[in-house]
């Protein structure tokens, strides 16, 4: 039942991982959450398995913080999102907030979904330079979900970064196997 | 079965015939070997034994510079005596697989290739240098060859570091970087005297911007053995991204020095120079580079952009030029051309913007080569 609202699901980030432009730095970060239902937490969100899930368990809104050691630059996040199983568990409006710390976070992104199904991509760039930006942390809101429901549930988060070229001068990514090959010595 | 410990194999069957008192060839071998000068009165060797000993000397002294040659890292000398060996010997893993190593270290990895699958063809149980052959395959970026040997490997023997370097690798290449750390540790941690593991794991952990234990894996390879040039790259490659550009040369310099043919360090060497703003040294060593190895084509595509910075630019176009010849699929080539390319004729021709519109679409055909691949973006930038 596709009805022309609904928020289109985003490619699987595996793919992503797999064209060397992007990697994961959520396994980097220290994660905590605003109230989890016992055996609902942290290590389902990030366990890599869509079937189990994070599922709150407070008032809303419902956080995701993810704090890392240093500054990190960050690309993208990737949430995935099952309207199909969740129904009013289903987040329909999340916030991102990015800073140094709990106390001066900035709302950067407010996203509104309709019945996602799949992996639901945020670009962290920054709006004006087009940069990624930098920060010690994100924070993830769950302001709203469908019909109202008051706890949430999450399937899986990525934090993705992008990756720096390994080879040595500034230049782009090569393209061909026999420029790459002479890239480095391993 | 490695070379060096053949000898003591021969060693004790040489006892035993000495004790029955029988003289057959191992006996006669046996005196030759403990003393070279065979001094001995012909009396005691038969003319037969001794061309039979001869030939055999003669073949182990061969096997000896090769290997010698090999560690010292005059691969082209190593494979040239190598390959002159008679073909019951030169069909062997250990010759085929030193003889690949060596290409690997020249950087001719197709080559390289060729040898260690005929290698896994001929003695299939062998694990010795595998881990160079998964290095080459990473290099190839050959994953299903890679997968495949990772499985035969670790199925195989679950004890020796080789095969975990081999399943490492074979993630790396999938750029699972963290799961490649775990079998790099593994590999460590089965034998911690093996150099080449801590080296790949300093590389993983480079890739995954954790610098100082990079450092720290780097380090350890090099106090296992401190002729392993590979871990001394590490080391520079990790100054060069910190831009400590002094230092990532010191360790440049010292890889070269154990490695003295390889024109990828002197290449990397050349583009610490020019970050150094030493360009004209950095023209000469990536001229030497090129001179070692005329198809290293990143060594080319070095010379061309320093060139282009110290605006030479007819120089560097014809560089460019070249190079298209050798890699006419890189795209990040053309994205030099278009870049060098209206700078060399804006100031000759304000007259004749035809051409220059010629130049600039063939450049631009380049980029959307390059789009294709989804570089641009980034190029762009840049």
């Amino acid at each position: 039942m596709a009805t022309a609202s609904k928020t289109p699901p985003g490619a699987d980030p595996k793919q992503l991982e797999r064209t060397g432009t992007v990697r994961e730095i959520g396994s980097q970060a220290v994660w905590s959450l605003s109230s989890c239902k016992p055996g609902f937490g942290v290590d389902q969100l990030r366990d890599d398995n869509l079937e189990t899930y994070w599922q709150s368990d407070g008032s809303q809104p419902h956080l995701v913080n993810i704090q890392f050691r240093r500054r990190t630059t960050v690309k993208m996040l990737c949430i995935y999102a099952d309207y199909k199983s969740d129904e009013s568990y289903t987040p329909s409006k999340i916030s991102v907030r990015v800073g140094n710390n709990f106390h001066n976070l900035q709302e950067i992104r407010q996203l509104e979904m309709v019945e996602p199904s799949g992996w639901i991509h945020i670009s962290l760039l920054n709006q004006r330079t087009n940069e990624p930006i930098s920060t010690f942390m994100i924070q993830i809101a769950v302001l709203a979900n469908h019909q109202n429901g008051r706890d949430t549930h999450m399937r899986q988060i990525k934090v993705y970064t992008p990756v720096e070229e390994s080879s040595i001068g500034k230049f782009p990514r090569c393209t061909t196997v026999d420029f790459m090959m002479y890239r480095t010595i391993r | 079965m490695k070379f060096p410990t053949k000898i003591p194999n021969r060693k004790t069957k040489c006892k035993s015939a000495k004790t029955s008192n029988s003289s057959n060839l191992n006996e006669s071998l046996d005196i030759l070997r403990l003393d070279p000068s065979l001094s001995l009165p012909d009396a005691r060797i038969p003319p037969y034994q001794r061309a039979a000993a001869d030939s055999v000397m003669a073949l182990l002294r061969d096997f000896g510079r090769g290997y010698q040659a090999l560690c010292s890292y005059s691969c082209r000398e190593a494979i040239n005596i190598l390959t002159s060996l008679p073909p019951q010997h030169y069909n062997t893993g250990w010759v085929l697989t030193h003889i690949g190593k060596a290409y690997f270290e020249l950087a001719e990895y197709t080559q390289a290739e060729r040898l260690f699958s005929e290698v896994r063809r001929i003695e299939s149980y062998r694990v010795e240098g595998m881990e160079i052959y998964s290095t080459t395959l990473w290099h190839l970026q050959k994953d299903v060859a890679l997968s495949a040997l990772s499985k035969d490997l670790t199925d195989m023997d679950k004890n020796c570091p080789e095969a975990w370097c081999v399943a490492g690798n074979c993630f790396s290449l999938q750029r699972e970087h963290d799961i490649a750390i775990k079998f790099f540790q593994r590999a460590i941690q089965v034998d911690p005297g093996f150099a080449y593991a801590y080296t790949l794991l300093g590389h993983e952990f480079v890739l995954t911007e954790e610098l100082d234990r990079a450092l720290a894996c780097f380090r350890n390879a090099i106090r296992v053995n401190s002729r392993h040039y590979n871990a001394w790259y590490g080391l520079g490659m990790i100054y060069y991204k910190q831009e400590k550009f002094n230092l990532a040369e010191i360790h440049f310099k010292k890889a070269l020095s154990i490695n003295p043919q390889s024109s990828v360090l002197l290449c990397h060497i050349g583009v610490v120079q020019h970050a150094l703003k030493k360009s004209d040294a950095a023209l000469e060593t990536l001229n030497r580079a090129i001179g070692i190895d005329p198809k290293n084509p990143l060594c080319k595509f070095h010379r061309a952009s320093i060139l282009f910075a110290n605006d030479k630019y007819k120089a560097a176009l014809q560089e460019l030029e070249e190079l298209k010849q050798i890699v006419p699929k890189e795209s990040l080539v053309y994205f030099l051309i278009g870049k060098v390319t209206p700078k060399h004729l804006l100031p000759v021709c304000t007259g004749s913007q035809d051409q220059l519109h010629g130049k600039l679409s063939s450049s631009s055909s380049a980029i959307s080569l390059a789009n294709s691949r989804s570089c641009c973006s980034r190029s762009r930038r840049s």
